[in-house]
């Protein structure tokens, strides 16, 4: 047949109503798509764009030394966007009585690449933005280091041989939170007065970075031409922060299998409407054929069709999913604060992938069956027609499934992990619902006439019914594991981050300070009093090799160069008991009771896994030029979002007391009580506090943004949902009005048959939400323990919500659906199948 | 023979028939004889187990589904009981199609002027559900000879008509038969119709008896 004929066809076809819903339903699933996978693209392009300015970029190379110029040329050809930073812990003079150890940062032009400074007025006073820098010869200081030097604006300060004027407050810059362990509170210059502080000597702690900007290719390329290692390391936001990393992490799985959910979900919907396509085609292709209509002919036919109601629906579907994507941002625009970035070509892309892959996954294997529709169906209607192929059918439909879902997701765990639950919970779904028909049968006998009429509708066609269950249960199940993992989730982020979660850090606390100052905290805050001892010192040799041939053998440092430097300088400390929030997960915590002949250490697990450390390693340490054999007895998991003291390097007691120790601890003080800052720092000029409430709100508001994202995904799959119910009962419709017909040619009224109809649905739905709870209760249980580490509970409420829900929503749908079945005249209904 | 619960049912045996061009034969028996079995296996709808089906000159048996399509679409036209009208074609649609299916050009012409014919030249642009039983039936015969079929099978074609709109269809079948020199087989209930074909084939049990 030629195209010209097929298209022909295709257009009766679709003039007739024919194709209506078969085009619809590829409609719904390259719109959803394509809404879903805008929204996420945009969102996740946002998220990346606010976790960047924790970096006050998009990259960075940091190193010790100077970053060389043919670094900054190099990045500069491949159209990227440079600043560079440095910086570095020096003590600040102001006249004679005052002085201040503070941690500088010397920015030059460009900084921040991301973000925004933040100034002030007054000390502690109400912060806002700026795009200005500190001019040369001017510094901005931190709002504590004017007690602590006791000078005010327009004063002069001297870093190291350079005198600056202080012009401002600074409140925050965005890479603040870069390294909480920088110590001393910030003062801010700029970059050409540095050669003036003559501060740059050997043995300086120096810290360089060149920040970088542009797009992700640029990076890239950036990052693979230059000779990297071993002096410099690259950093993205990912490896920046851990906690930060993680939630985004989170997010973006969520999000994704959001979006899974939302292609399964049209994926049912385009194989029911096909399926209901073609078993309305098995008289048209008999009668086809005996006019001489071949079957490669009545193939090509079919797939032109298919063609073109693709082409039309991926066409048509982009547009109403950027329709929809645009109605979203838009209603939501006060909830979306920051201006989403322009979307890349990947949703368009997966929206047309979708469409062509539903089309031939879940569409063709019905289609494609039609060209075996025997001739003889003219002459004997009763002549039995072969189902299409199972195999067939249900092997493309899987094979479709998976290769969306891994295209989507771009994770072939998080993919295999949806398919195994879901397909586990399909066969349980399936006894379920054919106990639950069996039951309600039985319960029928007693019932009256529109609930009998009902229940022998749900027995008569059961295993249409099993399936409608099935896809029911299934999409109530989907919203279910959506909002309940919603919830896990959120509860779990918002008790990583504790409304009173210490905001303070104090540091370099002199062993004869730590009784005073714990008294002092005490009275005004809720610190628990704990302070840590910490001694520096760092690992010289492995087993009695040393650090540096360890590492070799390793065979290479880690990726990003510096991170993992066996020998660097380390915070240590002791202590008899675990600290809260920690957990051990390899050999065991010292008891307190049994000294050791040798001294033990604790190691923070990823912190040894990265330098190839074990349990039973026994590592030398330099810790004030004196020699620490240590033999490693545990391994520790860290909490690093309880803002807490925490340690890579636990020594067992007995062993550090003798070296000179400073100590640390963590508060958290209200708002409203900063000005006892002052006071602290007045009466103990020396230590150091660090404000980590900056950063605490940084990731808070990350928090909020993931949350949102979340939020507007799960409302597009819930109406994904309700479109497949829709089809799904547009797919038993023919029977369902034939069937009616019949009822009231028999005299049964309009109100038995609505009210038949409605048990009917009810009855469905009811069934469908048991289902539903159960395979959710399941599925979550699974999801949380293994995808996302989360803890596993039951959800009483929930059986109660979903048998209601299920029952109220397809009652809904239902009766819409079927409004014209109650009302159409019946001889129409009989003439006309 | 087909496949049962109760092992091999055996629904036509024995069949040794002859239909000469130009002849009209009915084929005649009680329900469940075999008779539309018989028209089917004929006209290559559907395959006998065993034995060889001949028409104008092709050997049925021996062709694959695609060929035996193209010889339907060249030789064979159709009047079924239940009209068999694709219910989402116009009248016109419906009887270009054959036309259409042979990539003909002039498939509307030869529509309209067959449609005229039948006495259907008004209602053209009607679907099907929108016409009685009768004009259905008339429509399914100007698409049967829309092909210019050599034979033309009818199965019960006044089967779901009133008896005058019945013996109206009749006339036209004949006429048509007559004008277009087709040779005609028809399975039927209805003796008046029976009794205008040259012979009569009795099936009994899937046996021709007489």
């Amino acid at each position: 047949m030629r195209a010209g004929l097929a298209l022909r066809l295709a257009w009766r076809d679709w003039r007739s109503g024919e194709l209506g819903l078969l085009l619809a339903a590829l409609l719904v699933a390259v719109g959803s798509v394509t809404a879903v996978s805008l929204l996420v693209d945009r969102l996740q392009q946002a998220l990346l764009d606010e976790s960047a300015e924790f970096l006050a970029a998009d990259r960075y190379i940091g190193s010790t030394r100077a970053i060389p110029d043919a670094f900054r040329e190099q990045a500069l050809a491949l159209g990227l966007e440079v600043a560079d930073t440095m910086s570095f812990p020096s003590m600040v003079f102001a006249g004679d009585q005052h002085n201040q150890l503070v941690s500088v940062k010397a920015v030059g032009p460009g900084y921040p690449l991301r973000g925004t400074l933040i100034v002030a007025e007054r000390p502690f006073g109400p912060g806002r933005p700026t795009e200005e820098l500190p001019a040369p010869g001017e510094v901005w200081l931190d709002s504590r280091l004017f007690p602590a030097l006791n000078v005010g604006l327009g004063d002069t300060v001297e870093v190291g041989l350079a005198k600056l004027e202080v012009s401002r407050v600074l409140v925050s810059e965005p890479d603040r939170g870069g390294s909480m362990w920088d110590l001393g509170p910030r003062l801010l210059m700029n970059l050409a007065d540095v050669p003036a502080t003559e501060v740059v000597q050997p043995g300086s702690r120096l810290s360089y970075r060149l920040l970088l900007k542009g797009d992700d290719d640029a990076l890239e390329a950036l990052r693979a031409s230059l000779p990297l290692e071993p002096n410099y390391f690259w950093r993205s936001i990912r490896d920046s922060s851990q906690s930060i990393g993680a939630a985004l992490e989170r997010a973006e799985s969520f999000l994704l299998l959001g979006g899974l959910l939302a292609v399964l979900l049209a994926g049912v919907a385009v194989a029911l409407s096909a399926h209901r396509y073609a078993r309305r085609h098995y008289d048209h292709v008999a009668i086809l054929k005996t006019l001489g209509a071949t079957p490669r002919q009545i193939l090509t036919a079919f797939l032109v069709l298919l063609v073109a109601v693709g082409a039309v629906a991926v066409l048509l579907g982009q547009v109403v999913g950027t329709l929809l994507h645009l109605g979203i941002v838009a209603a939501l625009g006060s909830v979306v604060p920051v201006e989403l970035p322009w979307p890349t070509a990947r949703p368009f892309l997966l929206g047309a992938a979708t469409g062509l892959i539903c089309a031939l996954a879940f569409a063709l294997p019905p289609l494609l069956h039609l060209q075996r529709i025997s001739p003889m169906r003219v002459i004997r209607r009763d002549l039995g027609t072969p189902p299409p192929s199972q195999i067939v059918s249900y092997g493309a439909a899987a094979a479709g499934s998976l290769a969306l879902l891994i295209w989507y997701s771009g994770s072939l765990w998080l993919t295999l992990w949806t398919l195994a639950t879901s397909t586990a919970v399909l066969v349980g779904f399936a006894v379920l619902a054919l106990l639950l028909l069996r039951g309600g049968r039985a319960l029928g006998m007693q019932a009256g006439s529109g609930w009998r009429l009902a229940l022998a509708a749900l027995q008569r066609r059961r295993n249409e019914n099993v399936a409608q269950i099935l896809i029911f249960g299934l999409a109530i199940m989907l919203l279910l594991i959506l909002v309940l993992l919603r919830t896990a989730l959120l509860d779990e982020w918002q008790s990583q981050v504790p409304e009173d979660a210490p905001n303070y850090f104090v540091m370099n606390v002199t062993p004869d300070q730590v009784e005073p100052l714990s008294a002092l905290l005490g009275e005004v805050t809720d610190s628990r009093g704990t302070l840590y001892p910490m001694v520096r010192g760092r690992i010289i040799a492995i087993n009695g090799t040393d650090a540096a041939t360890w590492e070799e053998r390793r065979g290479r440092l880690d990726e990003d160069g510096g991170g993992s430097r066996l020998s660097g300088e380390r915070n240590l400390t002791w202590m008899s008991e675990l600290p809260p929030d920690n957990r051990i997960v390899a050999g065991r915590w010292w008891d307190a009771a049994v000294g050791s002949e040798r001294a033990l250490v604790s190691l923070e697990e990823e912190y040894a896994e990265e330098r190839g450390l074990d349990v039973g390693d026994v590592l030398t340490f330099d810790v004030a030029g004196r020699i620490v054999d240590a033999e490693v007895a545990s391994l520790r998991r860290l909490n690093w979002e309880s803002m807490r003291p925490n340690f890579f390097i636990i020594f067992s007691p007995g062993t550090l007391e003798d070296f000179p120790a400073t100590y640390t601890t963590s508060f958290h003080l209200p708002n409203e009580q900063k000005p006892f800052l002052n006071r602290l720092l007045s009466t103990f000029p020396t230590v150091t506090v660090i404000e980590i409430e900056a950063i605490l709100r940084q990731v808070q508001s990350i928090i909020a943004r993931v949350t949102q994202a979340v939020e507007l995904v799960l409302a597009l799959v819930i109406a994904a949902g309700c479109l497949v119910l829709i089809a799904s009962i547009q797919a038993s419709r023919d029977a369902r009005m034939h069937e009616h017909a019949l009822v009231r040619t028999l005299g049964g009224s309009r109100r038995l048959i609505a009210g038949s109809l409605a048990a009917e649905f009810a009855l469905l739905g009811l069934f469908a939400g048991v289902v539903a709870v159960v395979g959710a209760e399941v599925t979550v249980a699974v999801l949380q323990r293994e995808v996302f580490e989360l803890g596993v509970a039951v959800h009483p409420w929930l059986w109660l919500i979903g048998p209601l829900l299920g029952a109220v929503l397809i009652l809904t749908v239902g009766l819409l659906g079927t409004r014209r079945l109650v009302s159409t005249p019946p001889m129409l209904v009989l003439r006309g199948l | 023979m087909v496949p049962t619960a109760e092992g091999q049912l055996t629904i036509l045996e024995g069949i040794d028939l002859e239909i000469n061009a130009g002849e009209s034969v009915a084929v005649v028996g009680a329900s469940g004889s075999g008779k539309t079995t018989l028209l089917g296996i004929l006209a290559g709808l559907d395959l006998p187990t065993r034995g060889t089906v001949t028409l104008v000159g092709r050997e049925l048996t021996s062709l694959d589904e695609e060929e035996r399509a193209r010889v339907r679409g060249e030789q064979v036209g159709f009047v079924f009981q239940t009209f068999q009208l694709l219910g989402s074609l116009t009248a016109l649609e419906n009887v270009m199609l054959p036309a259409e299916l042979h990539g003909e050009p002039d498939a509307r012409e030869q529509a309209e002027t067959l449609l005229e014919k039948v006495g259907l030249g008004a209602r053209m642009g009607h679907y099907p559900r929108q016409l009685s039983g009768g004009e259905q039936q008339r429509v399914a015969i100007a698409r049967a000879f829309a092909s210019r079929p050599n034979v033309l099978f009818a199965d019960e074609p006044t089967g779901n008509l009133d008896t005058v709109t019945g013996a109206h269809i009749i006339d036209l079948l004949f006429e048509l038969n007559a004008e277009y020199a087709t040779t005609l087989v028809l399975v039927t209930h209805d003796e008046r119709l029976a009794a205008r074909c040259q012979r009569v084939v009795v099936i009994d049990a899937g046996r021709i008896g007489g």
